[in-house]
């Protein structure tokens, strides 16, 4: 008798199958195909020449390790090394390495190699390898140097002996051809444990309507969504991933004002701008204005910083000011909405009386550009924008938020930066991506990612 | 410390920004090898002794010392003086706690003959504003003075999200908190206890630690290094199984450890493909794979001809025989009875557990929900026959549930979640009660 219930439920269960897969657990195997707008020539962590971005890092973190990474709610956590401990004054540093880590070529990863490849990022740094861990010995005192080894470009690589460039990362090179595509095969030694994908294959240099597109046919599983397109409504079969908002698109000018007038012109253009408008219907509301550098999720103190345009209070500035130039603001020629920010930005300007050309010129004025946050540690974080425009690479911040604030204060005040919006990191894929895990500083944990639903 | 009195964008340029050196506590974290710190500000277990009294943890938040210090900054700026106090809560904290900050503020101004006054009377406006970071709350005061105005603010720590109490019904299934960290857990062991659980193993993927309940807290006895040579599989399991003639025996991927009756206490470890047991109460084992994270389908002793790889298994005792319900890696179910192999597809999750109870058949079985990872639940369930009839509501958790096994006495189950939120490790006992 009951066994004809039985029947009716495996009955019902083979209709539901395919929509109602019970695993929870994280299934081992297939590929995952993604791509990106960055077309990356080299694959060196430490490559200076390539801009920042958060494509760049995941691709690094699929290939490196760093020493020790930093969580979201920016500690520092162990990684290639256990632990590690500061003396004379935060000016020395020694790091305990995690024995029994391979490269992908089966060397073992010693102290020396890992010496080398900090050596090799940061040539103005003492590095010596001792027997099991590594020695940083610094000018200055530097106290968030952790968090400065944390970043993508100080992932630990090594020359093999073919050249090639090797990791320890959780997926090895299998194909590399730059620019166009990266095939990555998993770490079956990884030692953070193999990830659960077999490999990962990446185009690159993609547009991000040629993912879109490319997605919508069902030949990627991952794609990158331009702001703009960050809240469309995910397809049938596909779900959208957004960030917290972390990459800056500020304008930033190409030296620091050179007169009271130039400081007053300056800030009667960051009046200027309508930010709120751009944001509607440029970004269709994506991301926040920004008056501030960082973040207010990362620093709690942003909305501080006015963001809102002030027209008046610009042309009153205009007004005190003897002659206004015309100045030159350029964009990535590769962003579409580069273009119309920068126009957008011209027009706002024009209304207090400022004259901007926006340009394709190699050397404007001033540039409208992307920066993604530089780490999770709020000190380092403006620490990058203050030396990514000339200033010292460690400005000696203080501990407290109101150090940091006074800080940041100070670097607006310079009015060498423009920050206009924070942008998120937004991603659409397939609904079968399990396990999608991406972290405030924009990076995804690919190694634990699984597909599902997959025959 | 200089007050900024820039209108717009206050500061004017670096020079007394540079601090020079600074003496700094070295942070070093709390890592695997390192086991002589108790994280005692992540010490979330609480035992009850009755497993219908679940109690609700809440750590009452401390404001003294940031009211006090943003007080300090603010009459700096003012002086003495009646001023006008707005306050803007942009942060994740209830209107009990901005009260509450409030309160404590305007006291603390008071104190420093700063009054809060009506608008009118006031001779500086302050609108503090709440808000957050990463790390912790940040308080901001903007100071308006006429044409001037000034921002001074300060930190306080954000405590720890606490266990929250969760929805039940008919057959009530309950979790009781038992240890919550940071490091994944995988398996937790009630090794002693009276009313209430007094000794407890934690096994993460480095270390054993046990922890005794005196003086009201929970305090490491010992936490015993994993030697092992093997890399460990993600989503890494492991199982505590207590024992009569020793300690305990624990079971990694790949690696076997005993805490043999000695004194003082060590872990022995080798590796070995032994079985895993599945049960304390039926007999079967099955080997795990030690480079994944299921079970080969090799079964000690054998149950017909089963092969198919599976996550977790339940045994339901029937008059003649056992049916074993397991969890495949295909996303099916399967019911062994020794003769045939039934699957179904009955959204079940990959971690089921069978519990013995004084309630209904007096068998359970938990089942994990199949659904997406930010969220998890654990429902029980009946075999009249071989249909699964859900006997509970289900049990909702703050994310995947990790591990679920049933412990040594067979009356109760451990999960293991992972709380989206925080981050931590929860670990739960999971009892079920009668309705009436």
């Amino acid at each position: 008798m009951k066994h004809s219930a039985w029947l009716w439920l495996a009955l019902i269960s083979a209709v539901l199958g395919p929509t109602s897969r019970a695993e929870t657990r994280p299934q081992y195997g297939s590929t995952l195909r993604t791509a990106t707008s960055v077309a990356l020539p080299s694959l060196d962590p430490a490559d200076k020449t390539q801009p920042d971005s958060i494509a760049k890092r995941n691709l690094t973190r699929l290939m490196f390790d760093t020493l020790v990474t930093i969580d979201d709610r920016g500690r520092i956590k162990p990684g290639l090394a256990f632990s590690w401990q500061a003396s004379s004054g935060n000016q020395r540093w020694e790091f305990r390495l995690r024995r029994g880590v391979k490269f992908h070529d089966g060397s073992p990863l010693t102290a020396q190699a890992v010496a080398a490849s900090i050596r090799a990022a940061n040539p103005e740094w003492t590095v010596v390898a001792g027997s099991d861990s590594v020695i940083v010995e610094l000018g200055t005192p530097q106290p968030d140097l952790p968090s400065q080894l944390a970043r993508s470009r100080n992932a630990i690589e090594r020359r093999s002996e073919g050249g090639t460039l090797v990791g320890t990362g959780p997926f090895r090179v299998g194909d590399w051809q730059p620019g166009k595509k990266l095939s990555l095969a998993a770490n079956e030694e990884y030692w953070r444990g193999r990830p659960f994908l077999d490999r990962i294959e990446i185009d690159l240099g993609r547009s991000g309507h040629d993912q879109m597109m490319a997605m919508g046919l069902g030949n990627l599983d991952l794609v990158e969504l331009p702001p703009d397109q960050a809240r469309r409504p995910a397809g049938e079969g596909q779900r959208v991933a957004t960030s917290l908002p972390l990459v800056l698109l500020a304008l930033r000018f190409n030296r620091e004002a050179q007169s009271s007038d130039e400081t007053k012109l300056r800030r009667a253009l960051a009046l200027s701008i309508d930010r709120s408008s751009i944001r509607n219907v440029v970004l269709q509301s994506t991301g926040e204005t920004s008056g501030g550098l960082l973040p207010d999720w990362l620093s709690g103190y942003a909305f501080v910083f006015p963001a809102a345009q002030d027209l008046d209070h610009a042309r009153q500035l205009c007004s005190e000011v003897k002659k206004t130039p015309v100045w030159t603001l350029g964009y990535d020629a590769s962003d579409p909405l580069g273009r119309l920010i920068a126009e957008r930005t011209a027009l706002n300007a024009k209304d207090a009386g400022i004259s901007i050309q926006v340009t394709g010129t190699s050397n404007p004025d001033m540039r409208l550009e992307r920066f993604p946050l530089a780490s999770l540690n709020p000190r380092l974080a403006l620490a990058a924008f203050v030396s990514s425009s000339g200033g010292p690479t460690d400005p000696g911040l203080g501990d407290s938020v109101d150090d940091l604030f006074k800080a940041e204060s100070a670097v607006v005040a310079k009015e060498q930066w423009i920050p206009l919006f924070y942008l998120p990191a937004t991603y659409a894929m397939s609904s079968t991506i399990e396990n999608w895990s991406q972290h405030r500083d924009g990076t995804i944990d690919f190694e634990d990612l699984w597909i599902g639903g997959r025959p | 410390m200089p007050s900024i009195l820039d209108k717009r964008y206050p500061g004017s340029g670096w020079t007394w920004l540079v601090t020079g050196s600074r003496s700094r506590a070295v942070y070093n974290s709390r890592i695997a090898q390192m086991f002589a710190s108790f994280p005692s500000g992540r010490l979330l277990c609480l035992v009850v002794g009755l497993f219908l009294l679940l109690p609700s943890l809440t750590l009452a938040a401390d404001w003294e010392a940031p009211q006090r210090e943003l007080a300090r900054k603010i009459s700096a700026v003012c002086g003495p003086a009646p001023v006008s106090l707005e306050m803007v809560n942009r942060s994740e904290l209830g209107k009990k706690d901005i009260d509450q900050i409030s309160l404590g503020l305007r006291s603390q101004l008071n104190g420093l003959g700063v009054h809060v006054a009506p608008p009118e009377q006031a001779t500086a406006a302050v609108k503090v504003s709440i808000s957050e970071n990463l790390q912790s709350y940040v308080w901001v005061a903007e100071i308006r003075q006429g044409s001037e105005s000034s921002t001074v603010m300060v930190s306080a720590p954000r405590p720890d999200v606490g266990f929250q109490r969760e929805a039940s019904s008919a057959f009530i299934l309950r979790k009781i908190p038992l240890w919550a960290q940071e490091d994944r857990i995988l398996d937790v062991a009630v090794l002693e206890e009276s009313a209430t659980p007094t000794l407890i193993a934690v096994l993460d993927p480095e270390k054993v630690a046990l922890y005794r309940f005196t003086e009201n807290r929970w305090r490491q006895e010992t936490a015993l290094a994993i030697s092992h040579s093997r890399t460990w599989p993600r989503d890494m399991r492991g199982r505590i199984v207590p024992r009569q003639d020793h300690l305990l025996d624990i079971y990694l991927p790949g690696v076997f450890c005993q805490i043999p009756a000695s004194s003082p206490l060590t872990l022995v470890c080798r590796d070995s493909d032994d079985p895993w047991p599945l049960s304390s109460q039926f007999p079967l084992a099955a080997f795990y794979a030690t480079t994944r994270n299921f079970f080969t389908g090799v079964l000690s002793p054998g149950v017909g001809k089963q092969t198919t790889k599976f996550y977790s298994a339940a045994p339901l005792p029937r008059p003649s025989y056992t049916l074993w319900i397991l969890t495949g890696v295909d996303g099916s179910l399967h019911l062994l009875d020794g003769v045939t192999d039934q699957t179904a597809n009955v959204g079940w999750g990959s971690d089921v557990a069978t519990i013995k109870t004084a309630c209904g058949s007096g068998w359970q079985v938990l089942a994990t929900h199949a659904g997406d990872e930010s969220s998890d639940s654990v429902r029980a369930y009946e075999f009249a026959d071989r249909e699964p009839a859900a006997v509970s509501q289900p049990l909702e958790f703050g994310g995947g549930i990790t591990a679920l096994w049933t412990e040594a006495k067979g009356g109760t189950a451990i999960s293991v979640s992972r709380n989206v939120k925080t981050g931590n490790y929860e670990a739960f006992r999971l009892a079920l009660a009668c309705a009436n």
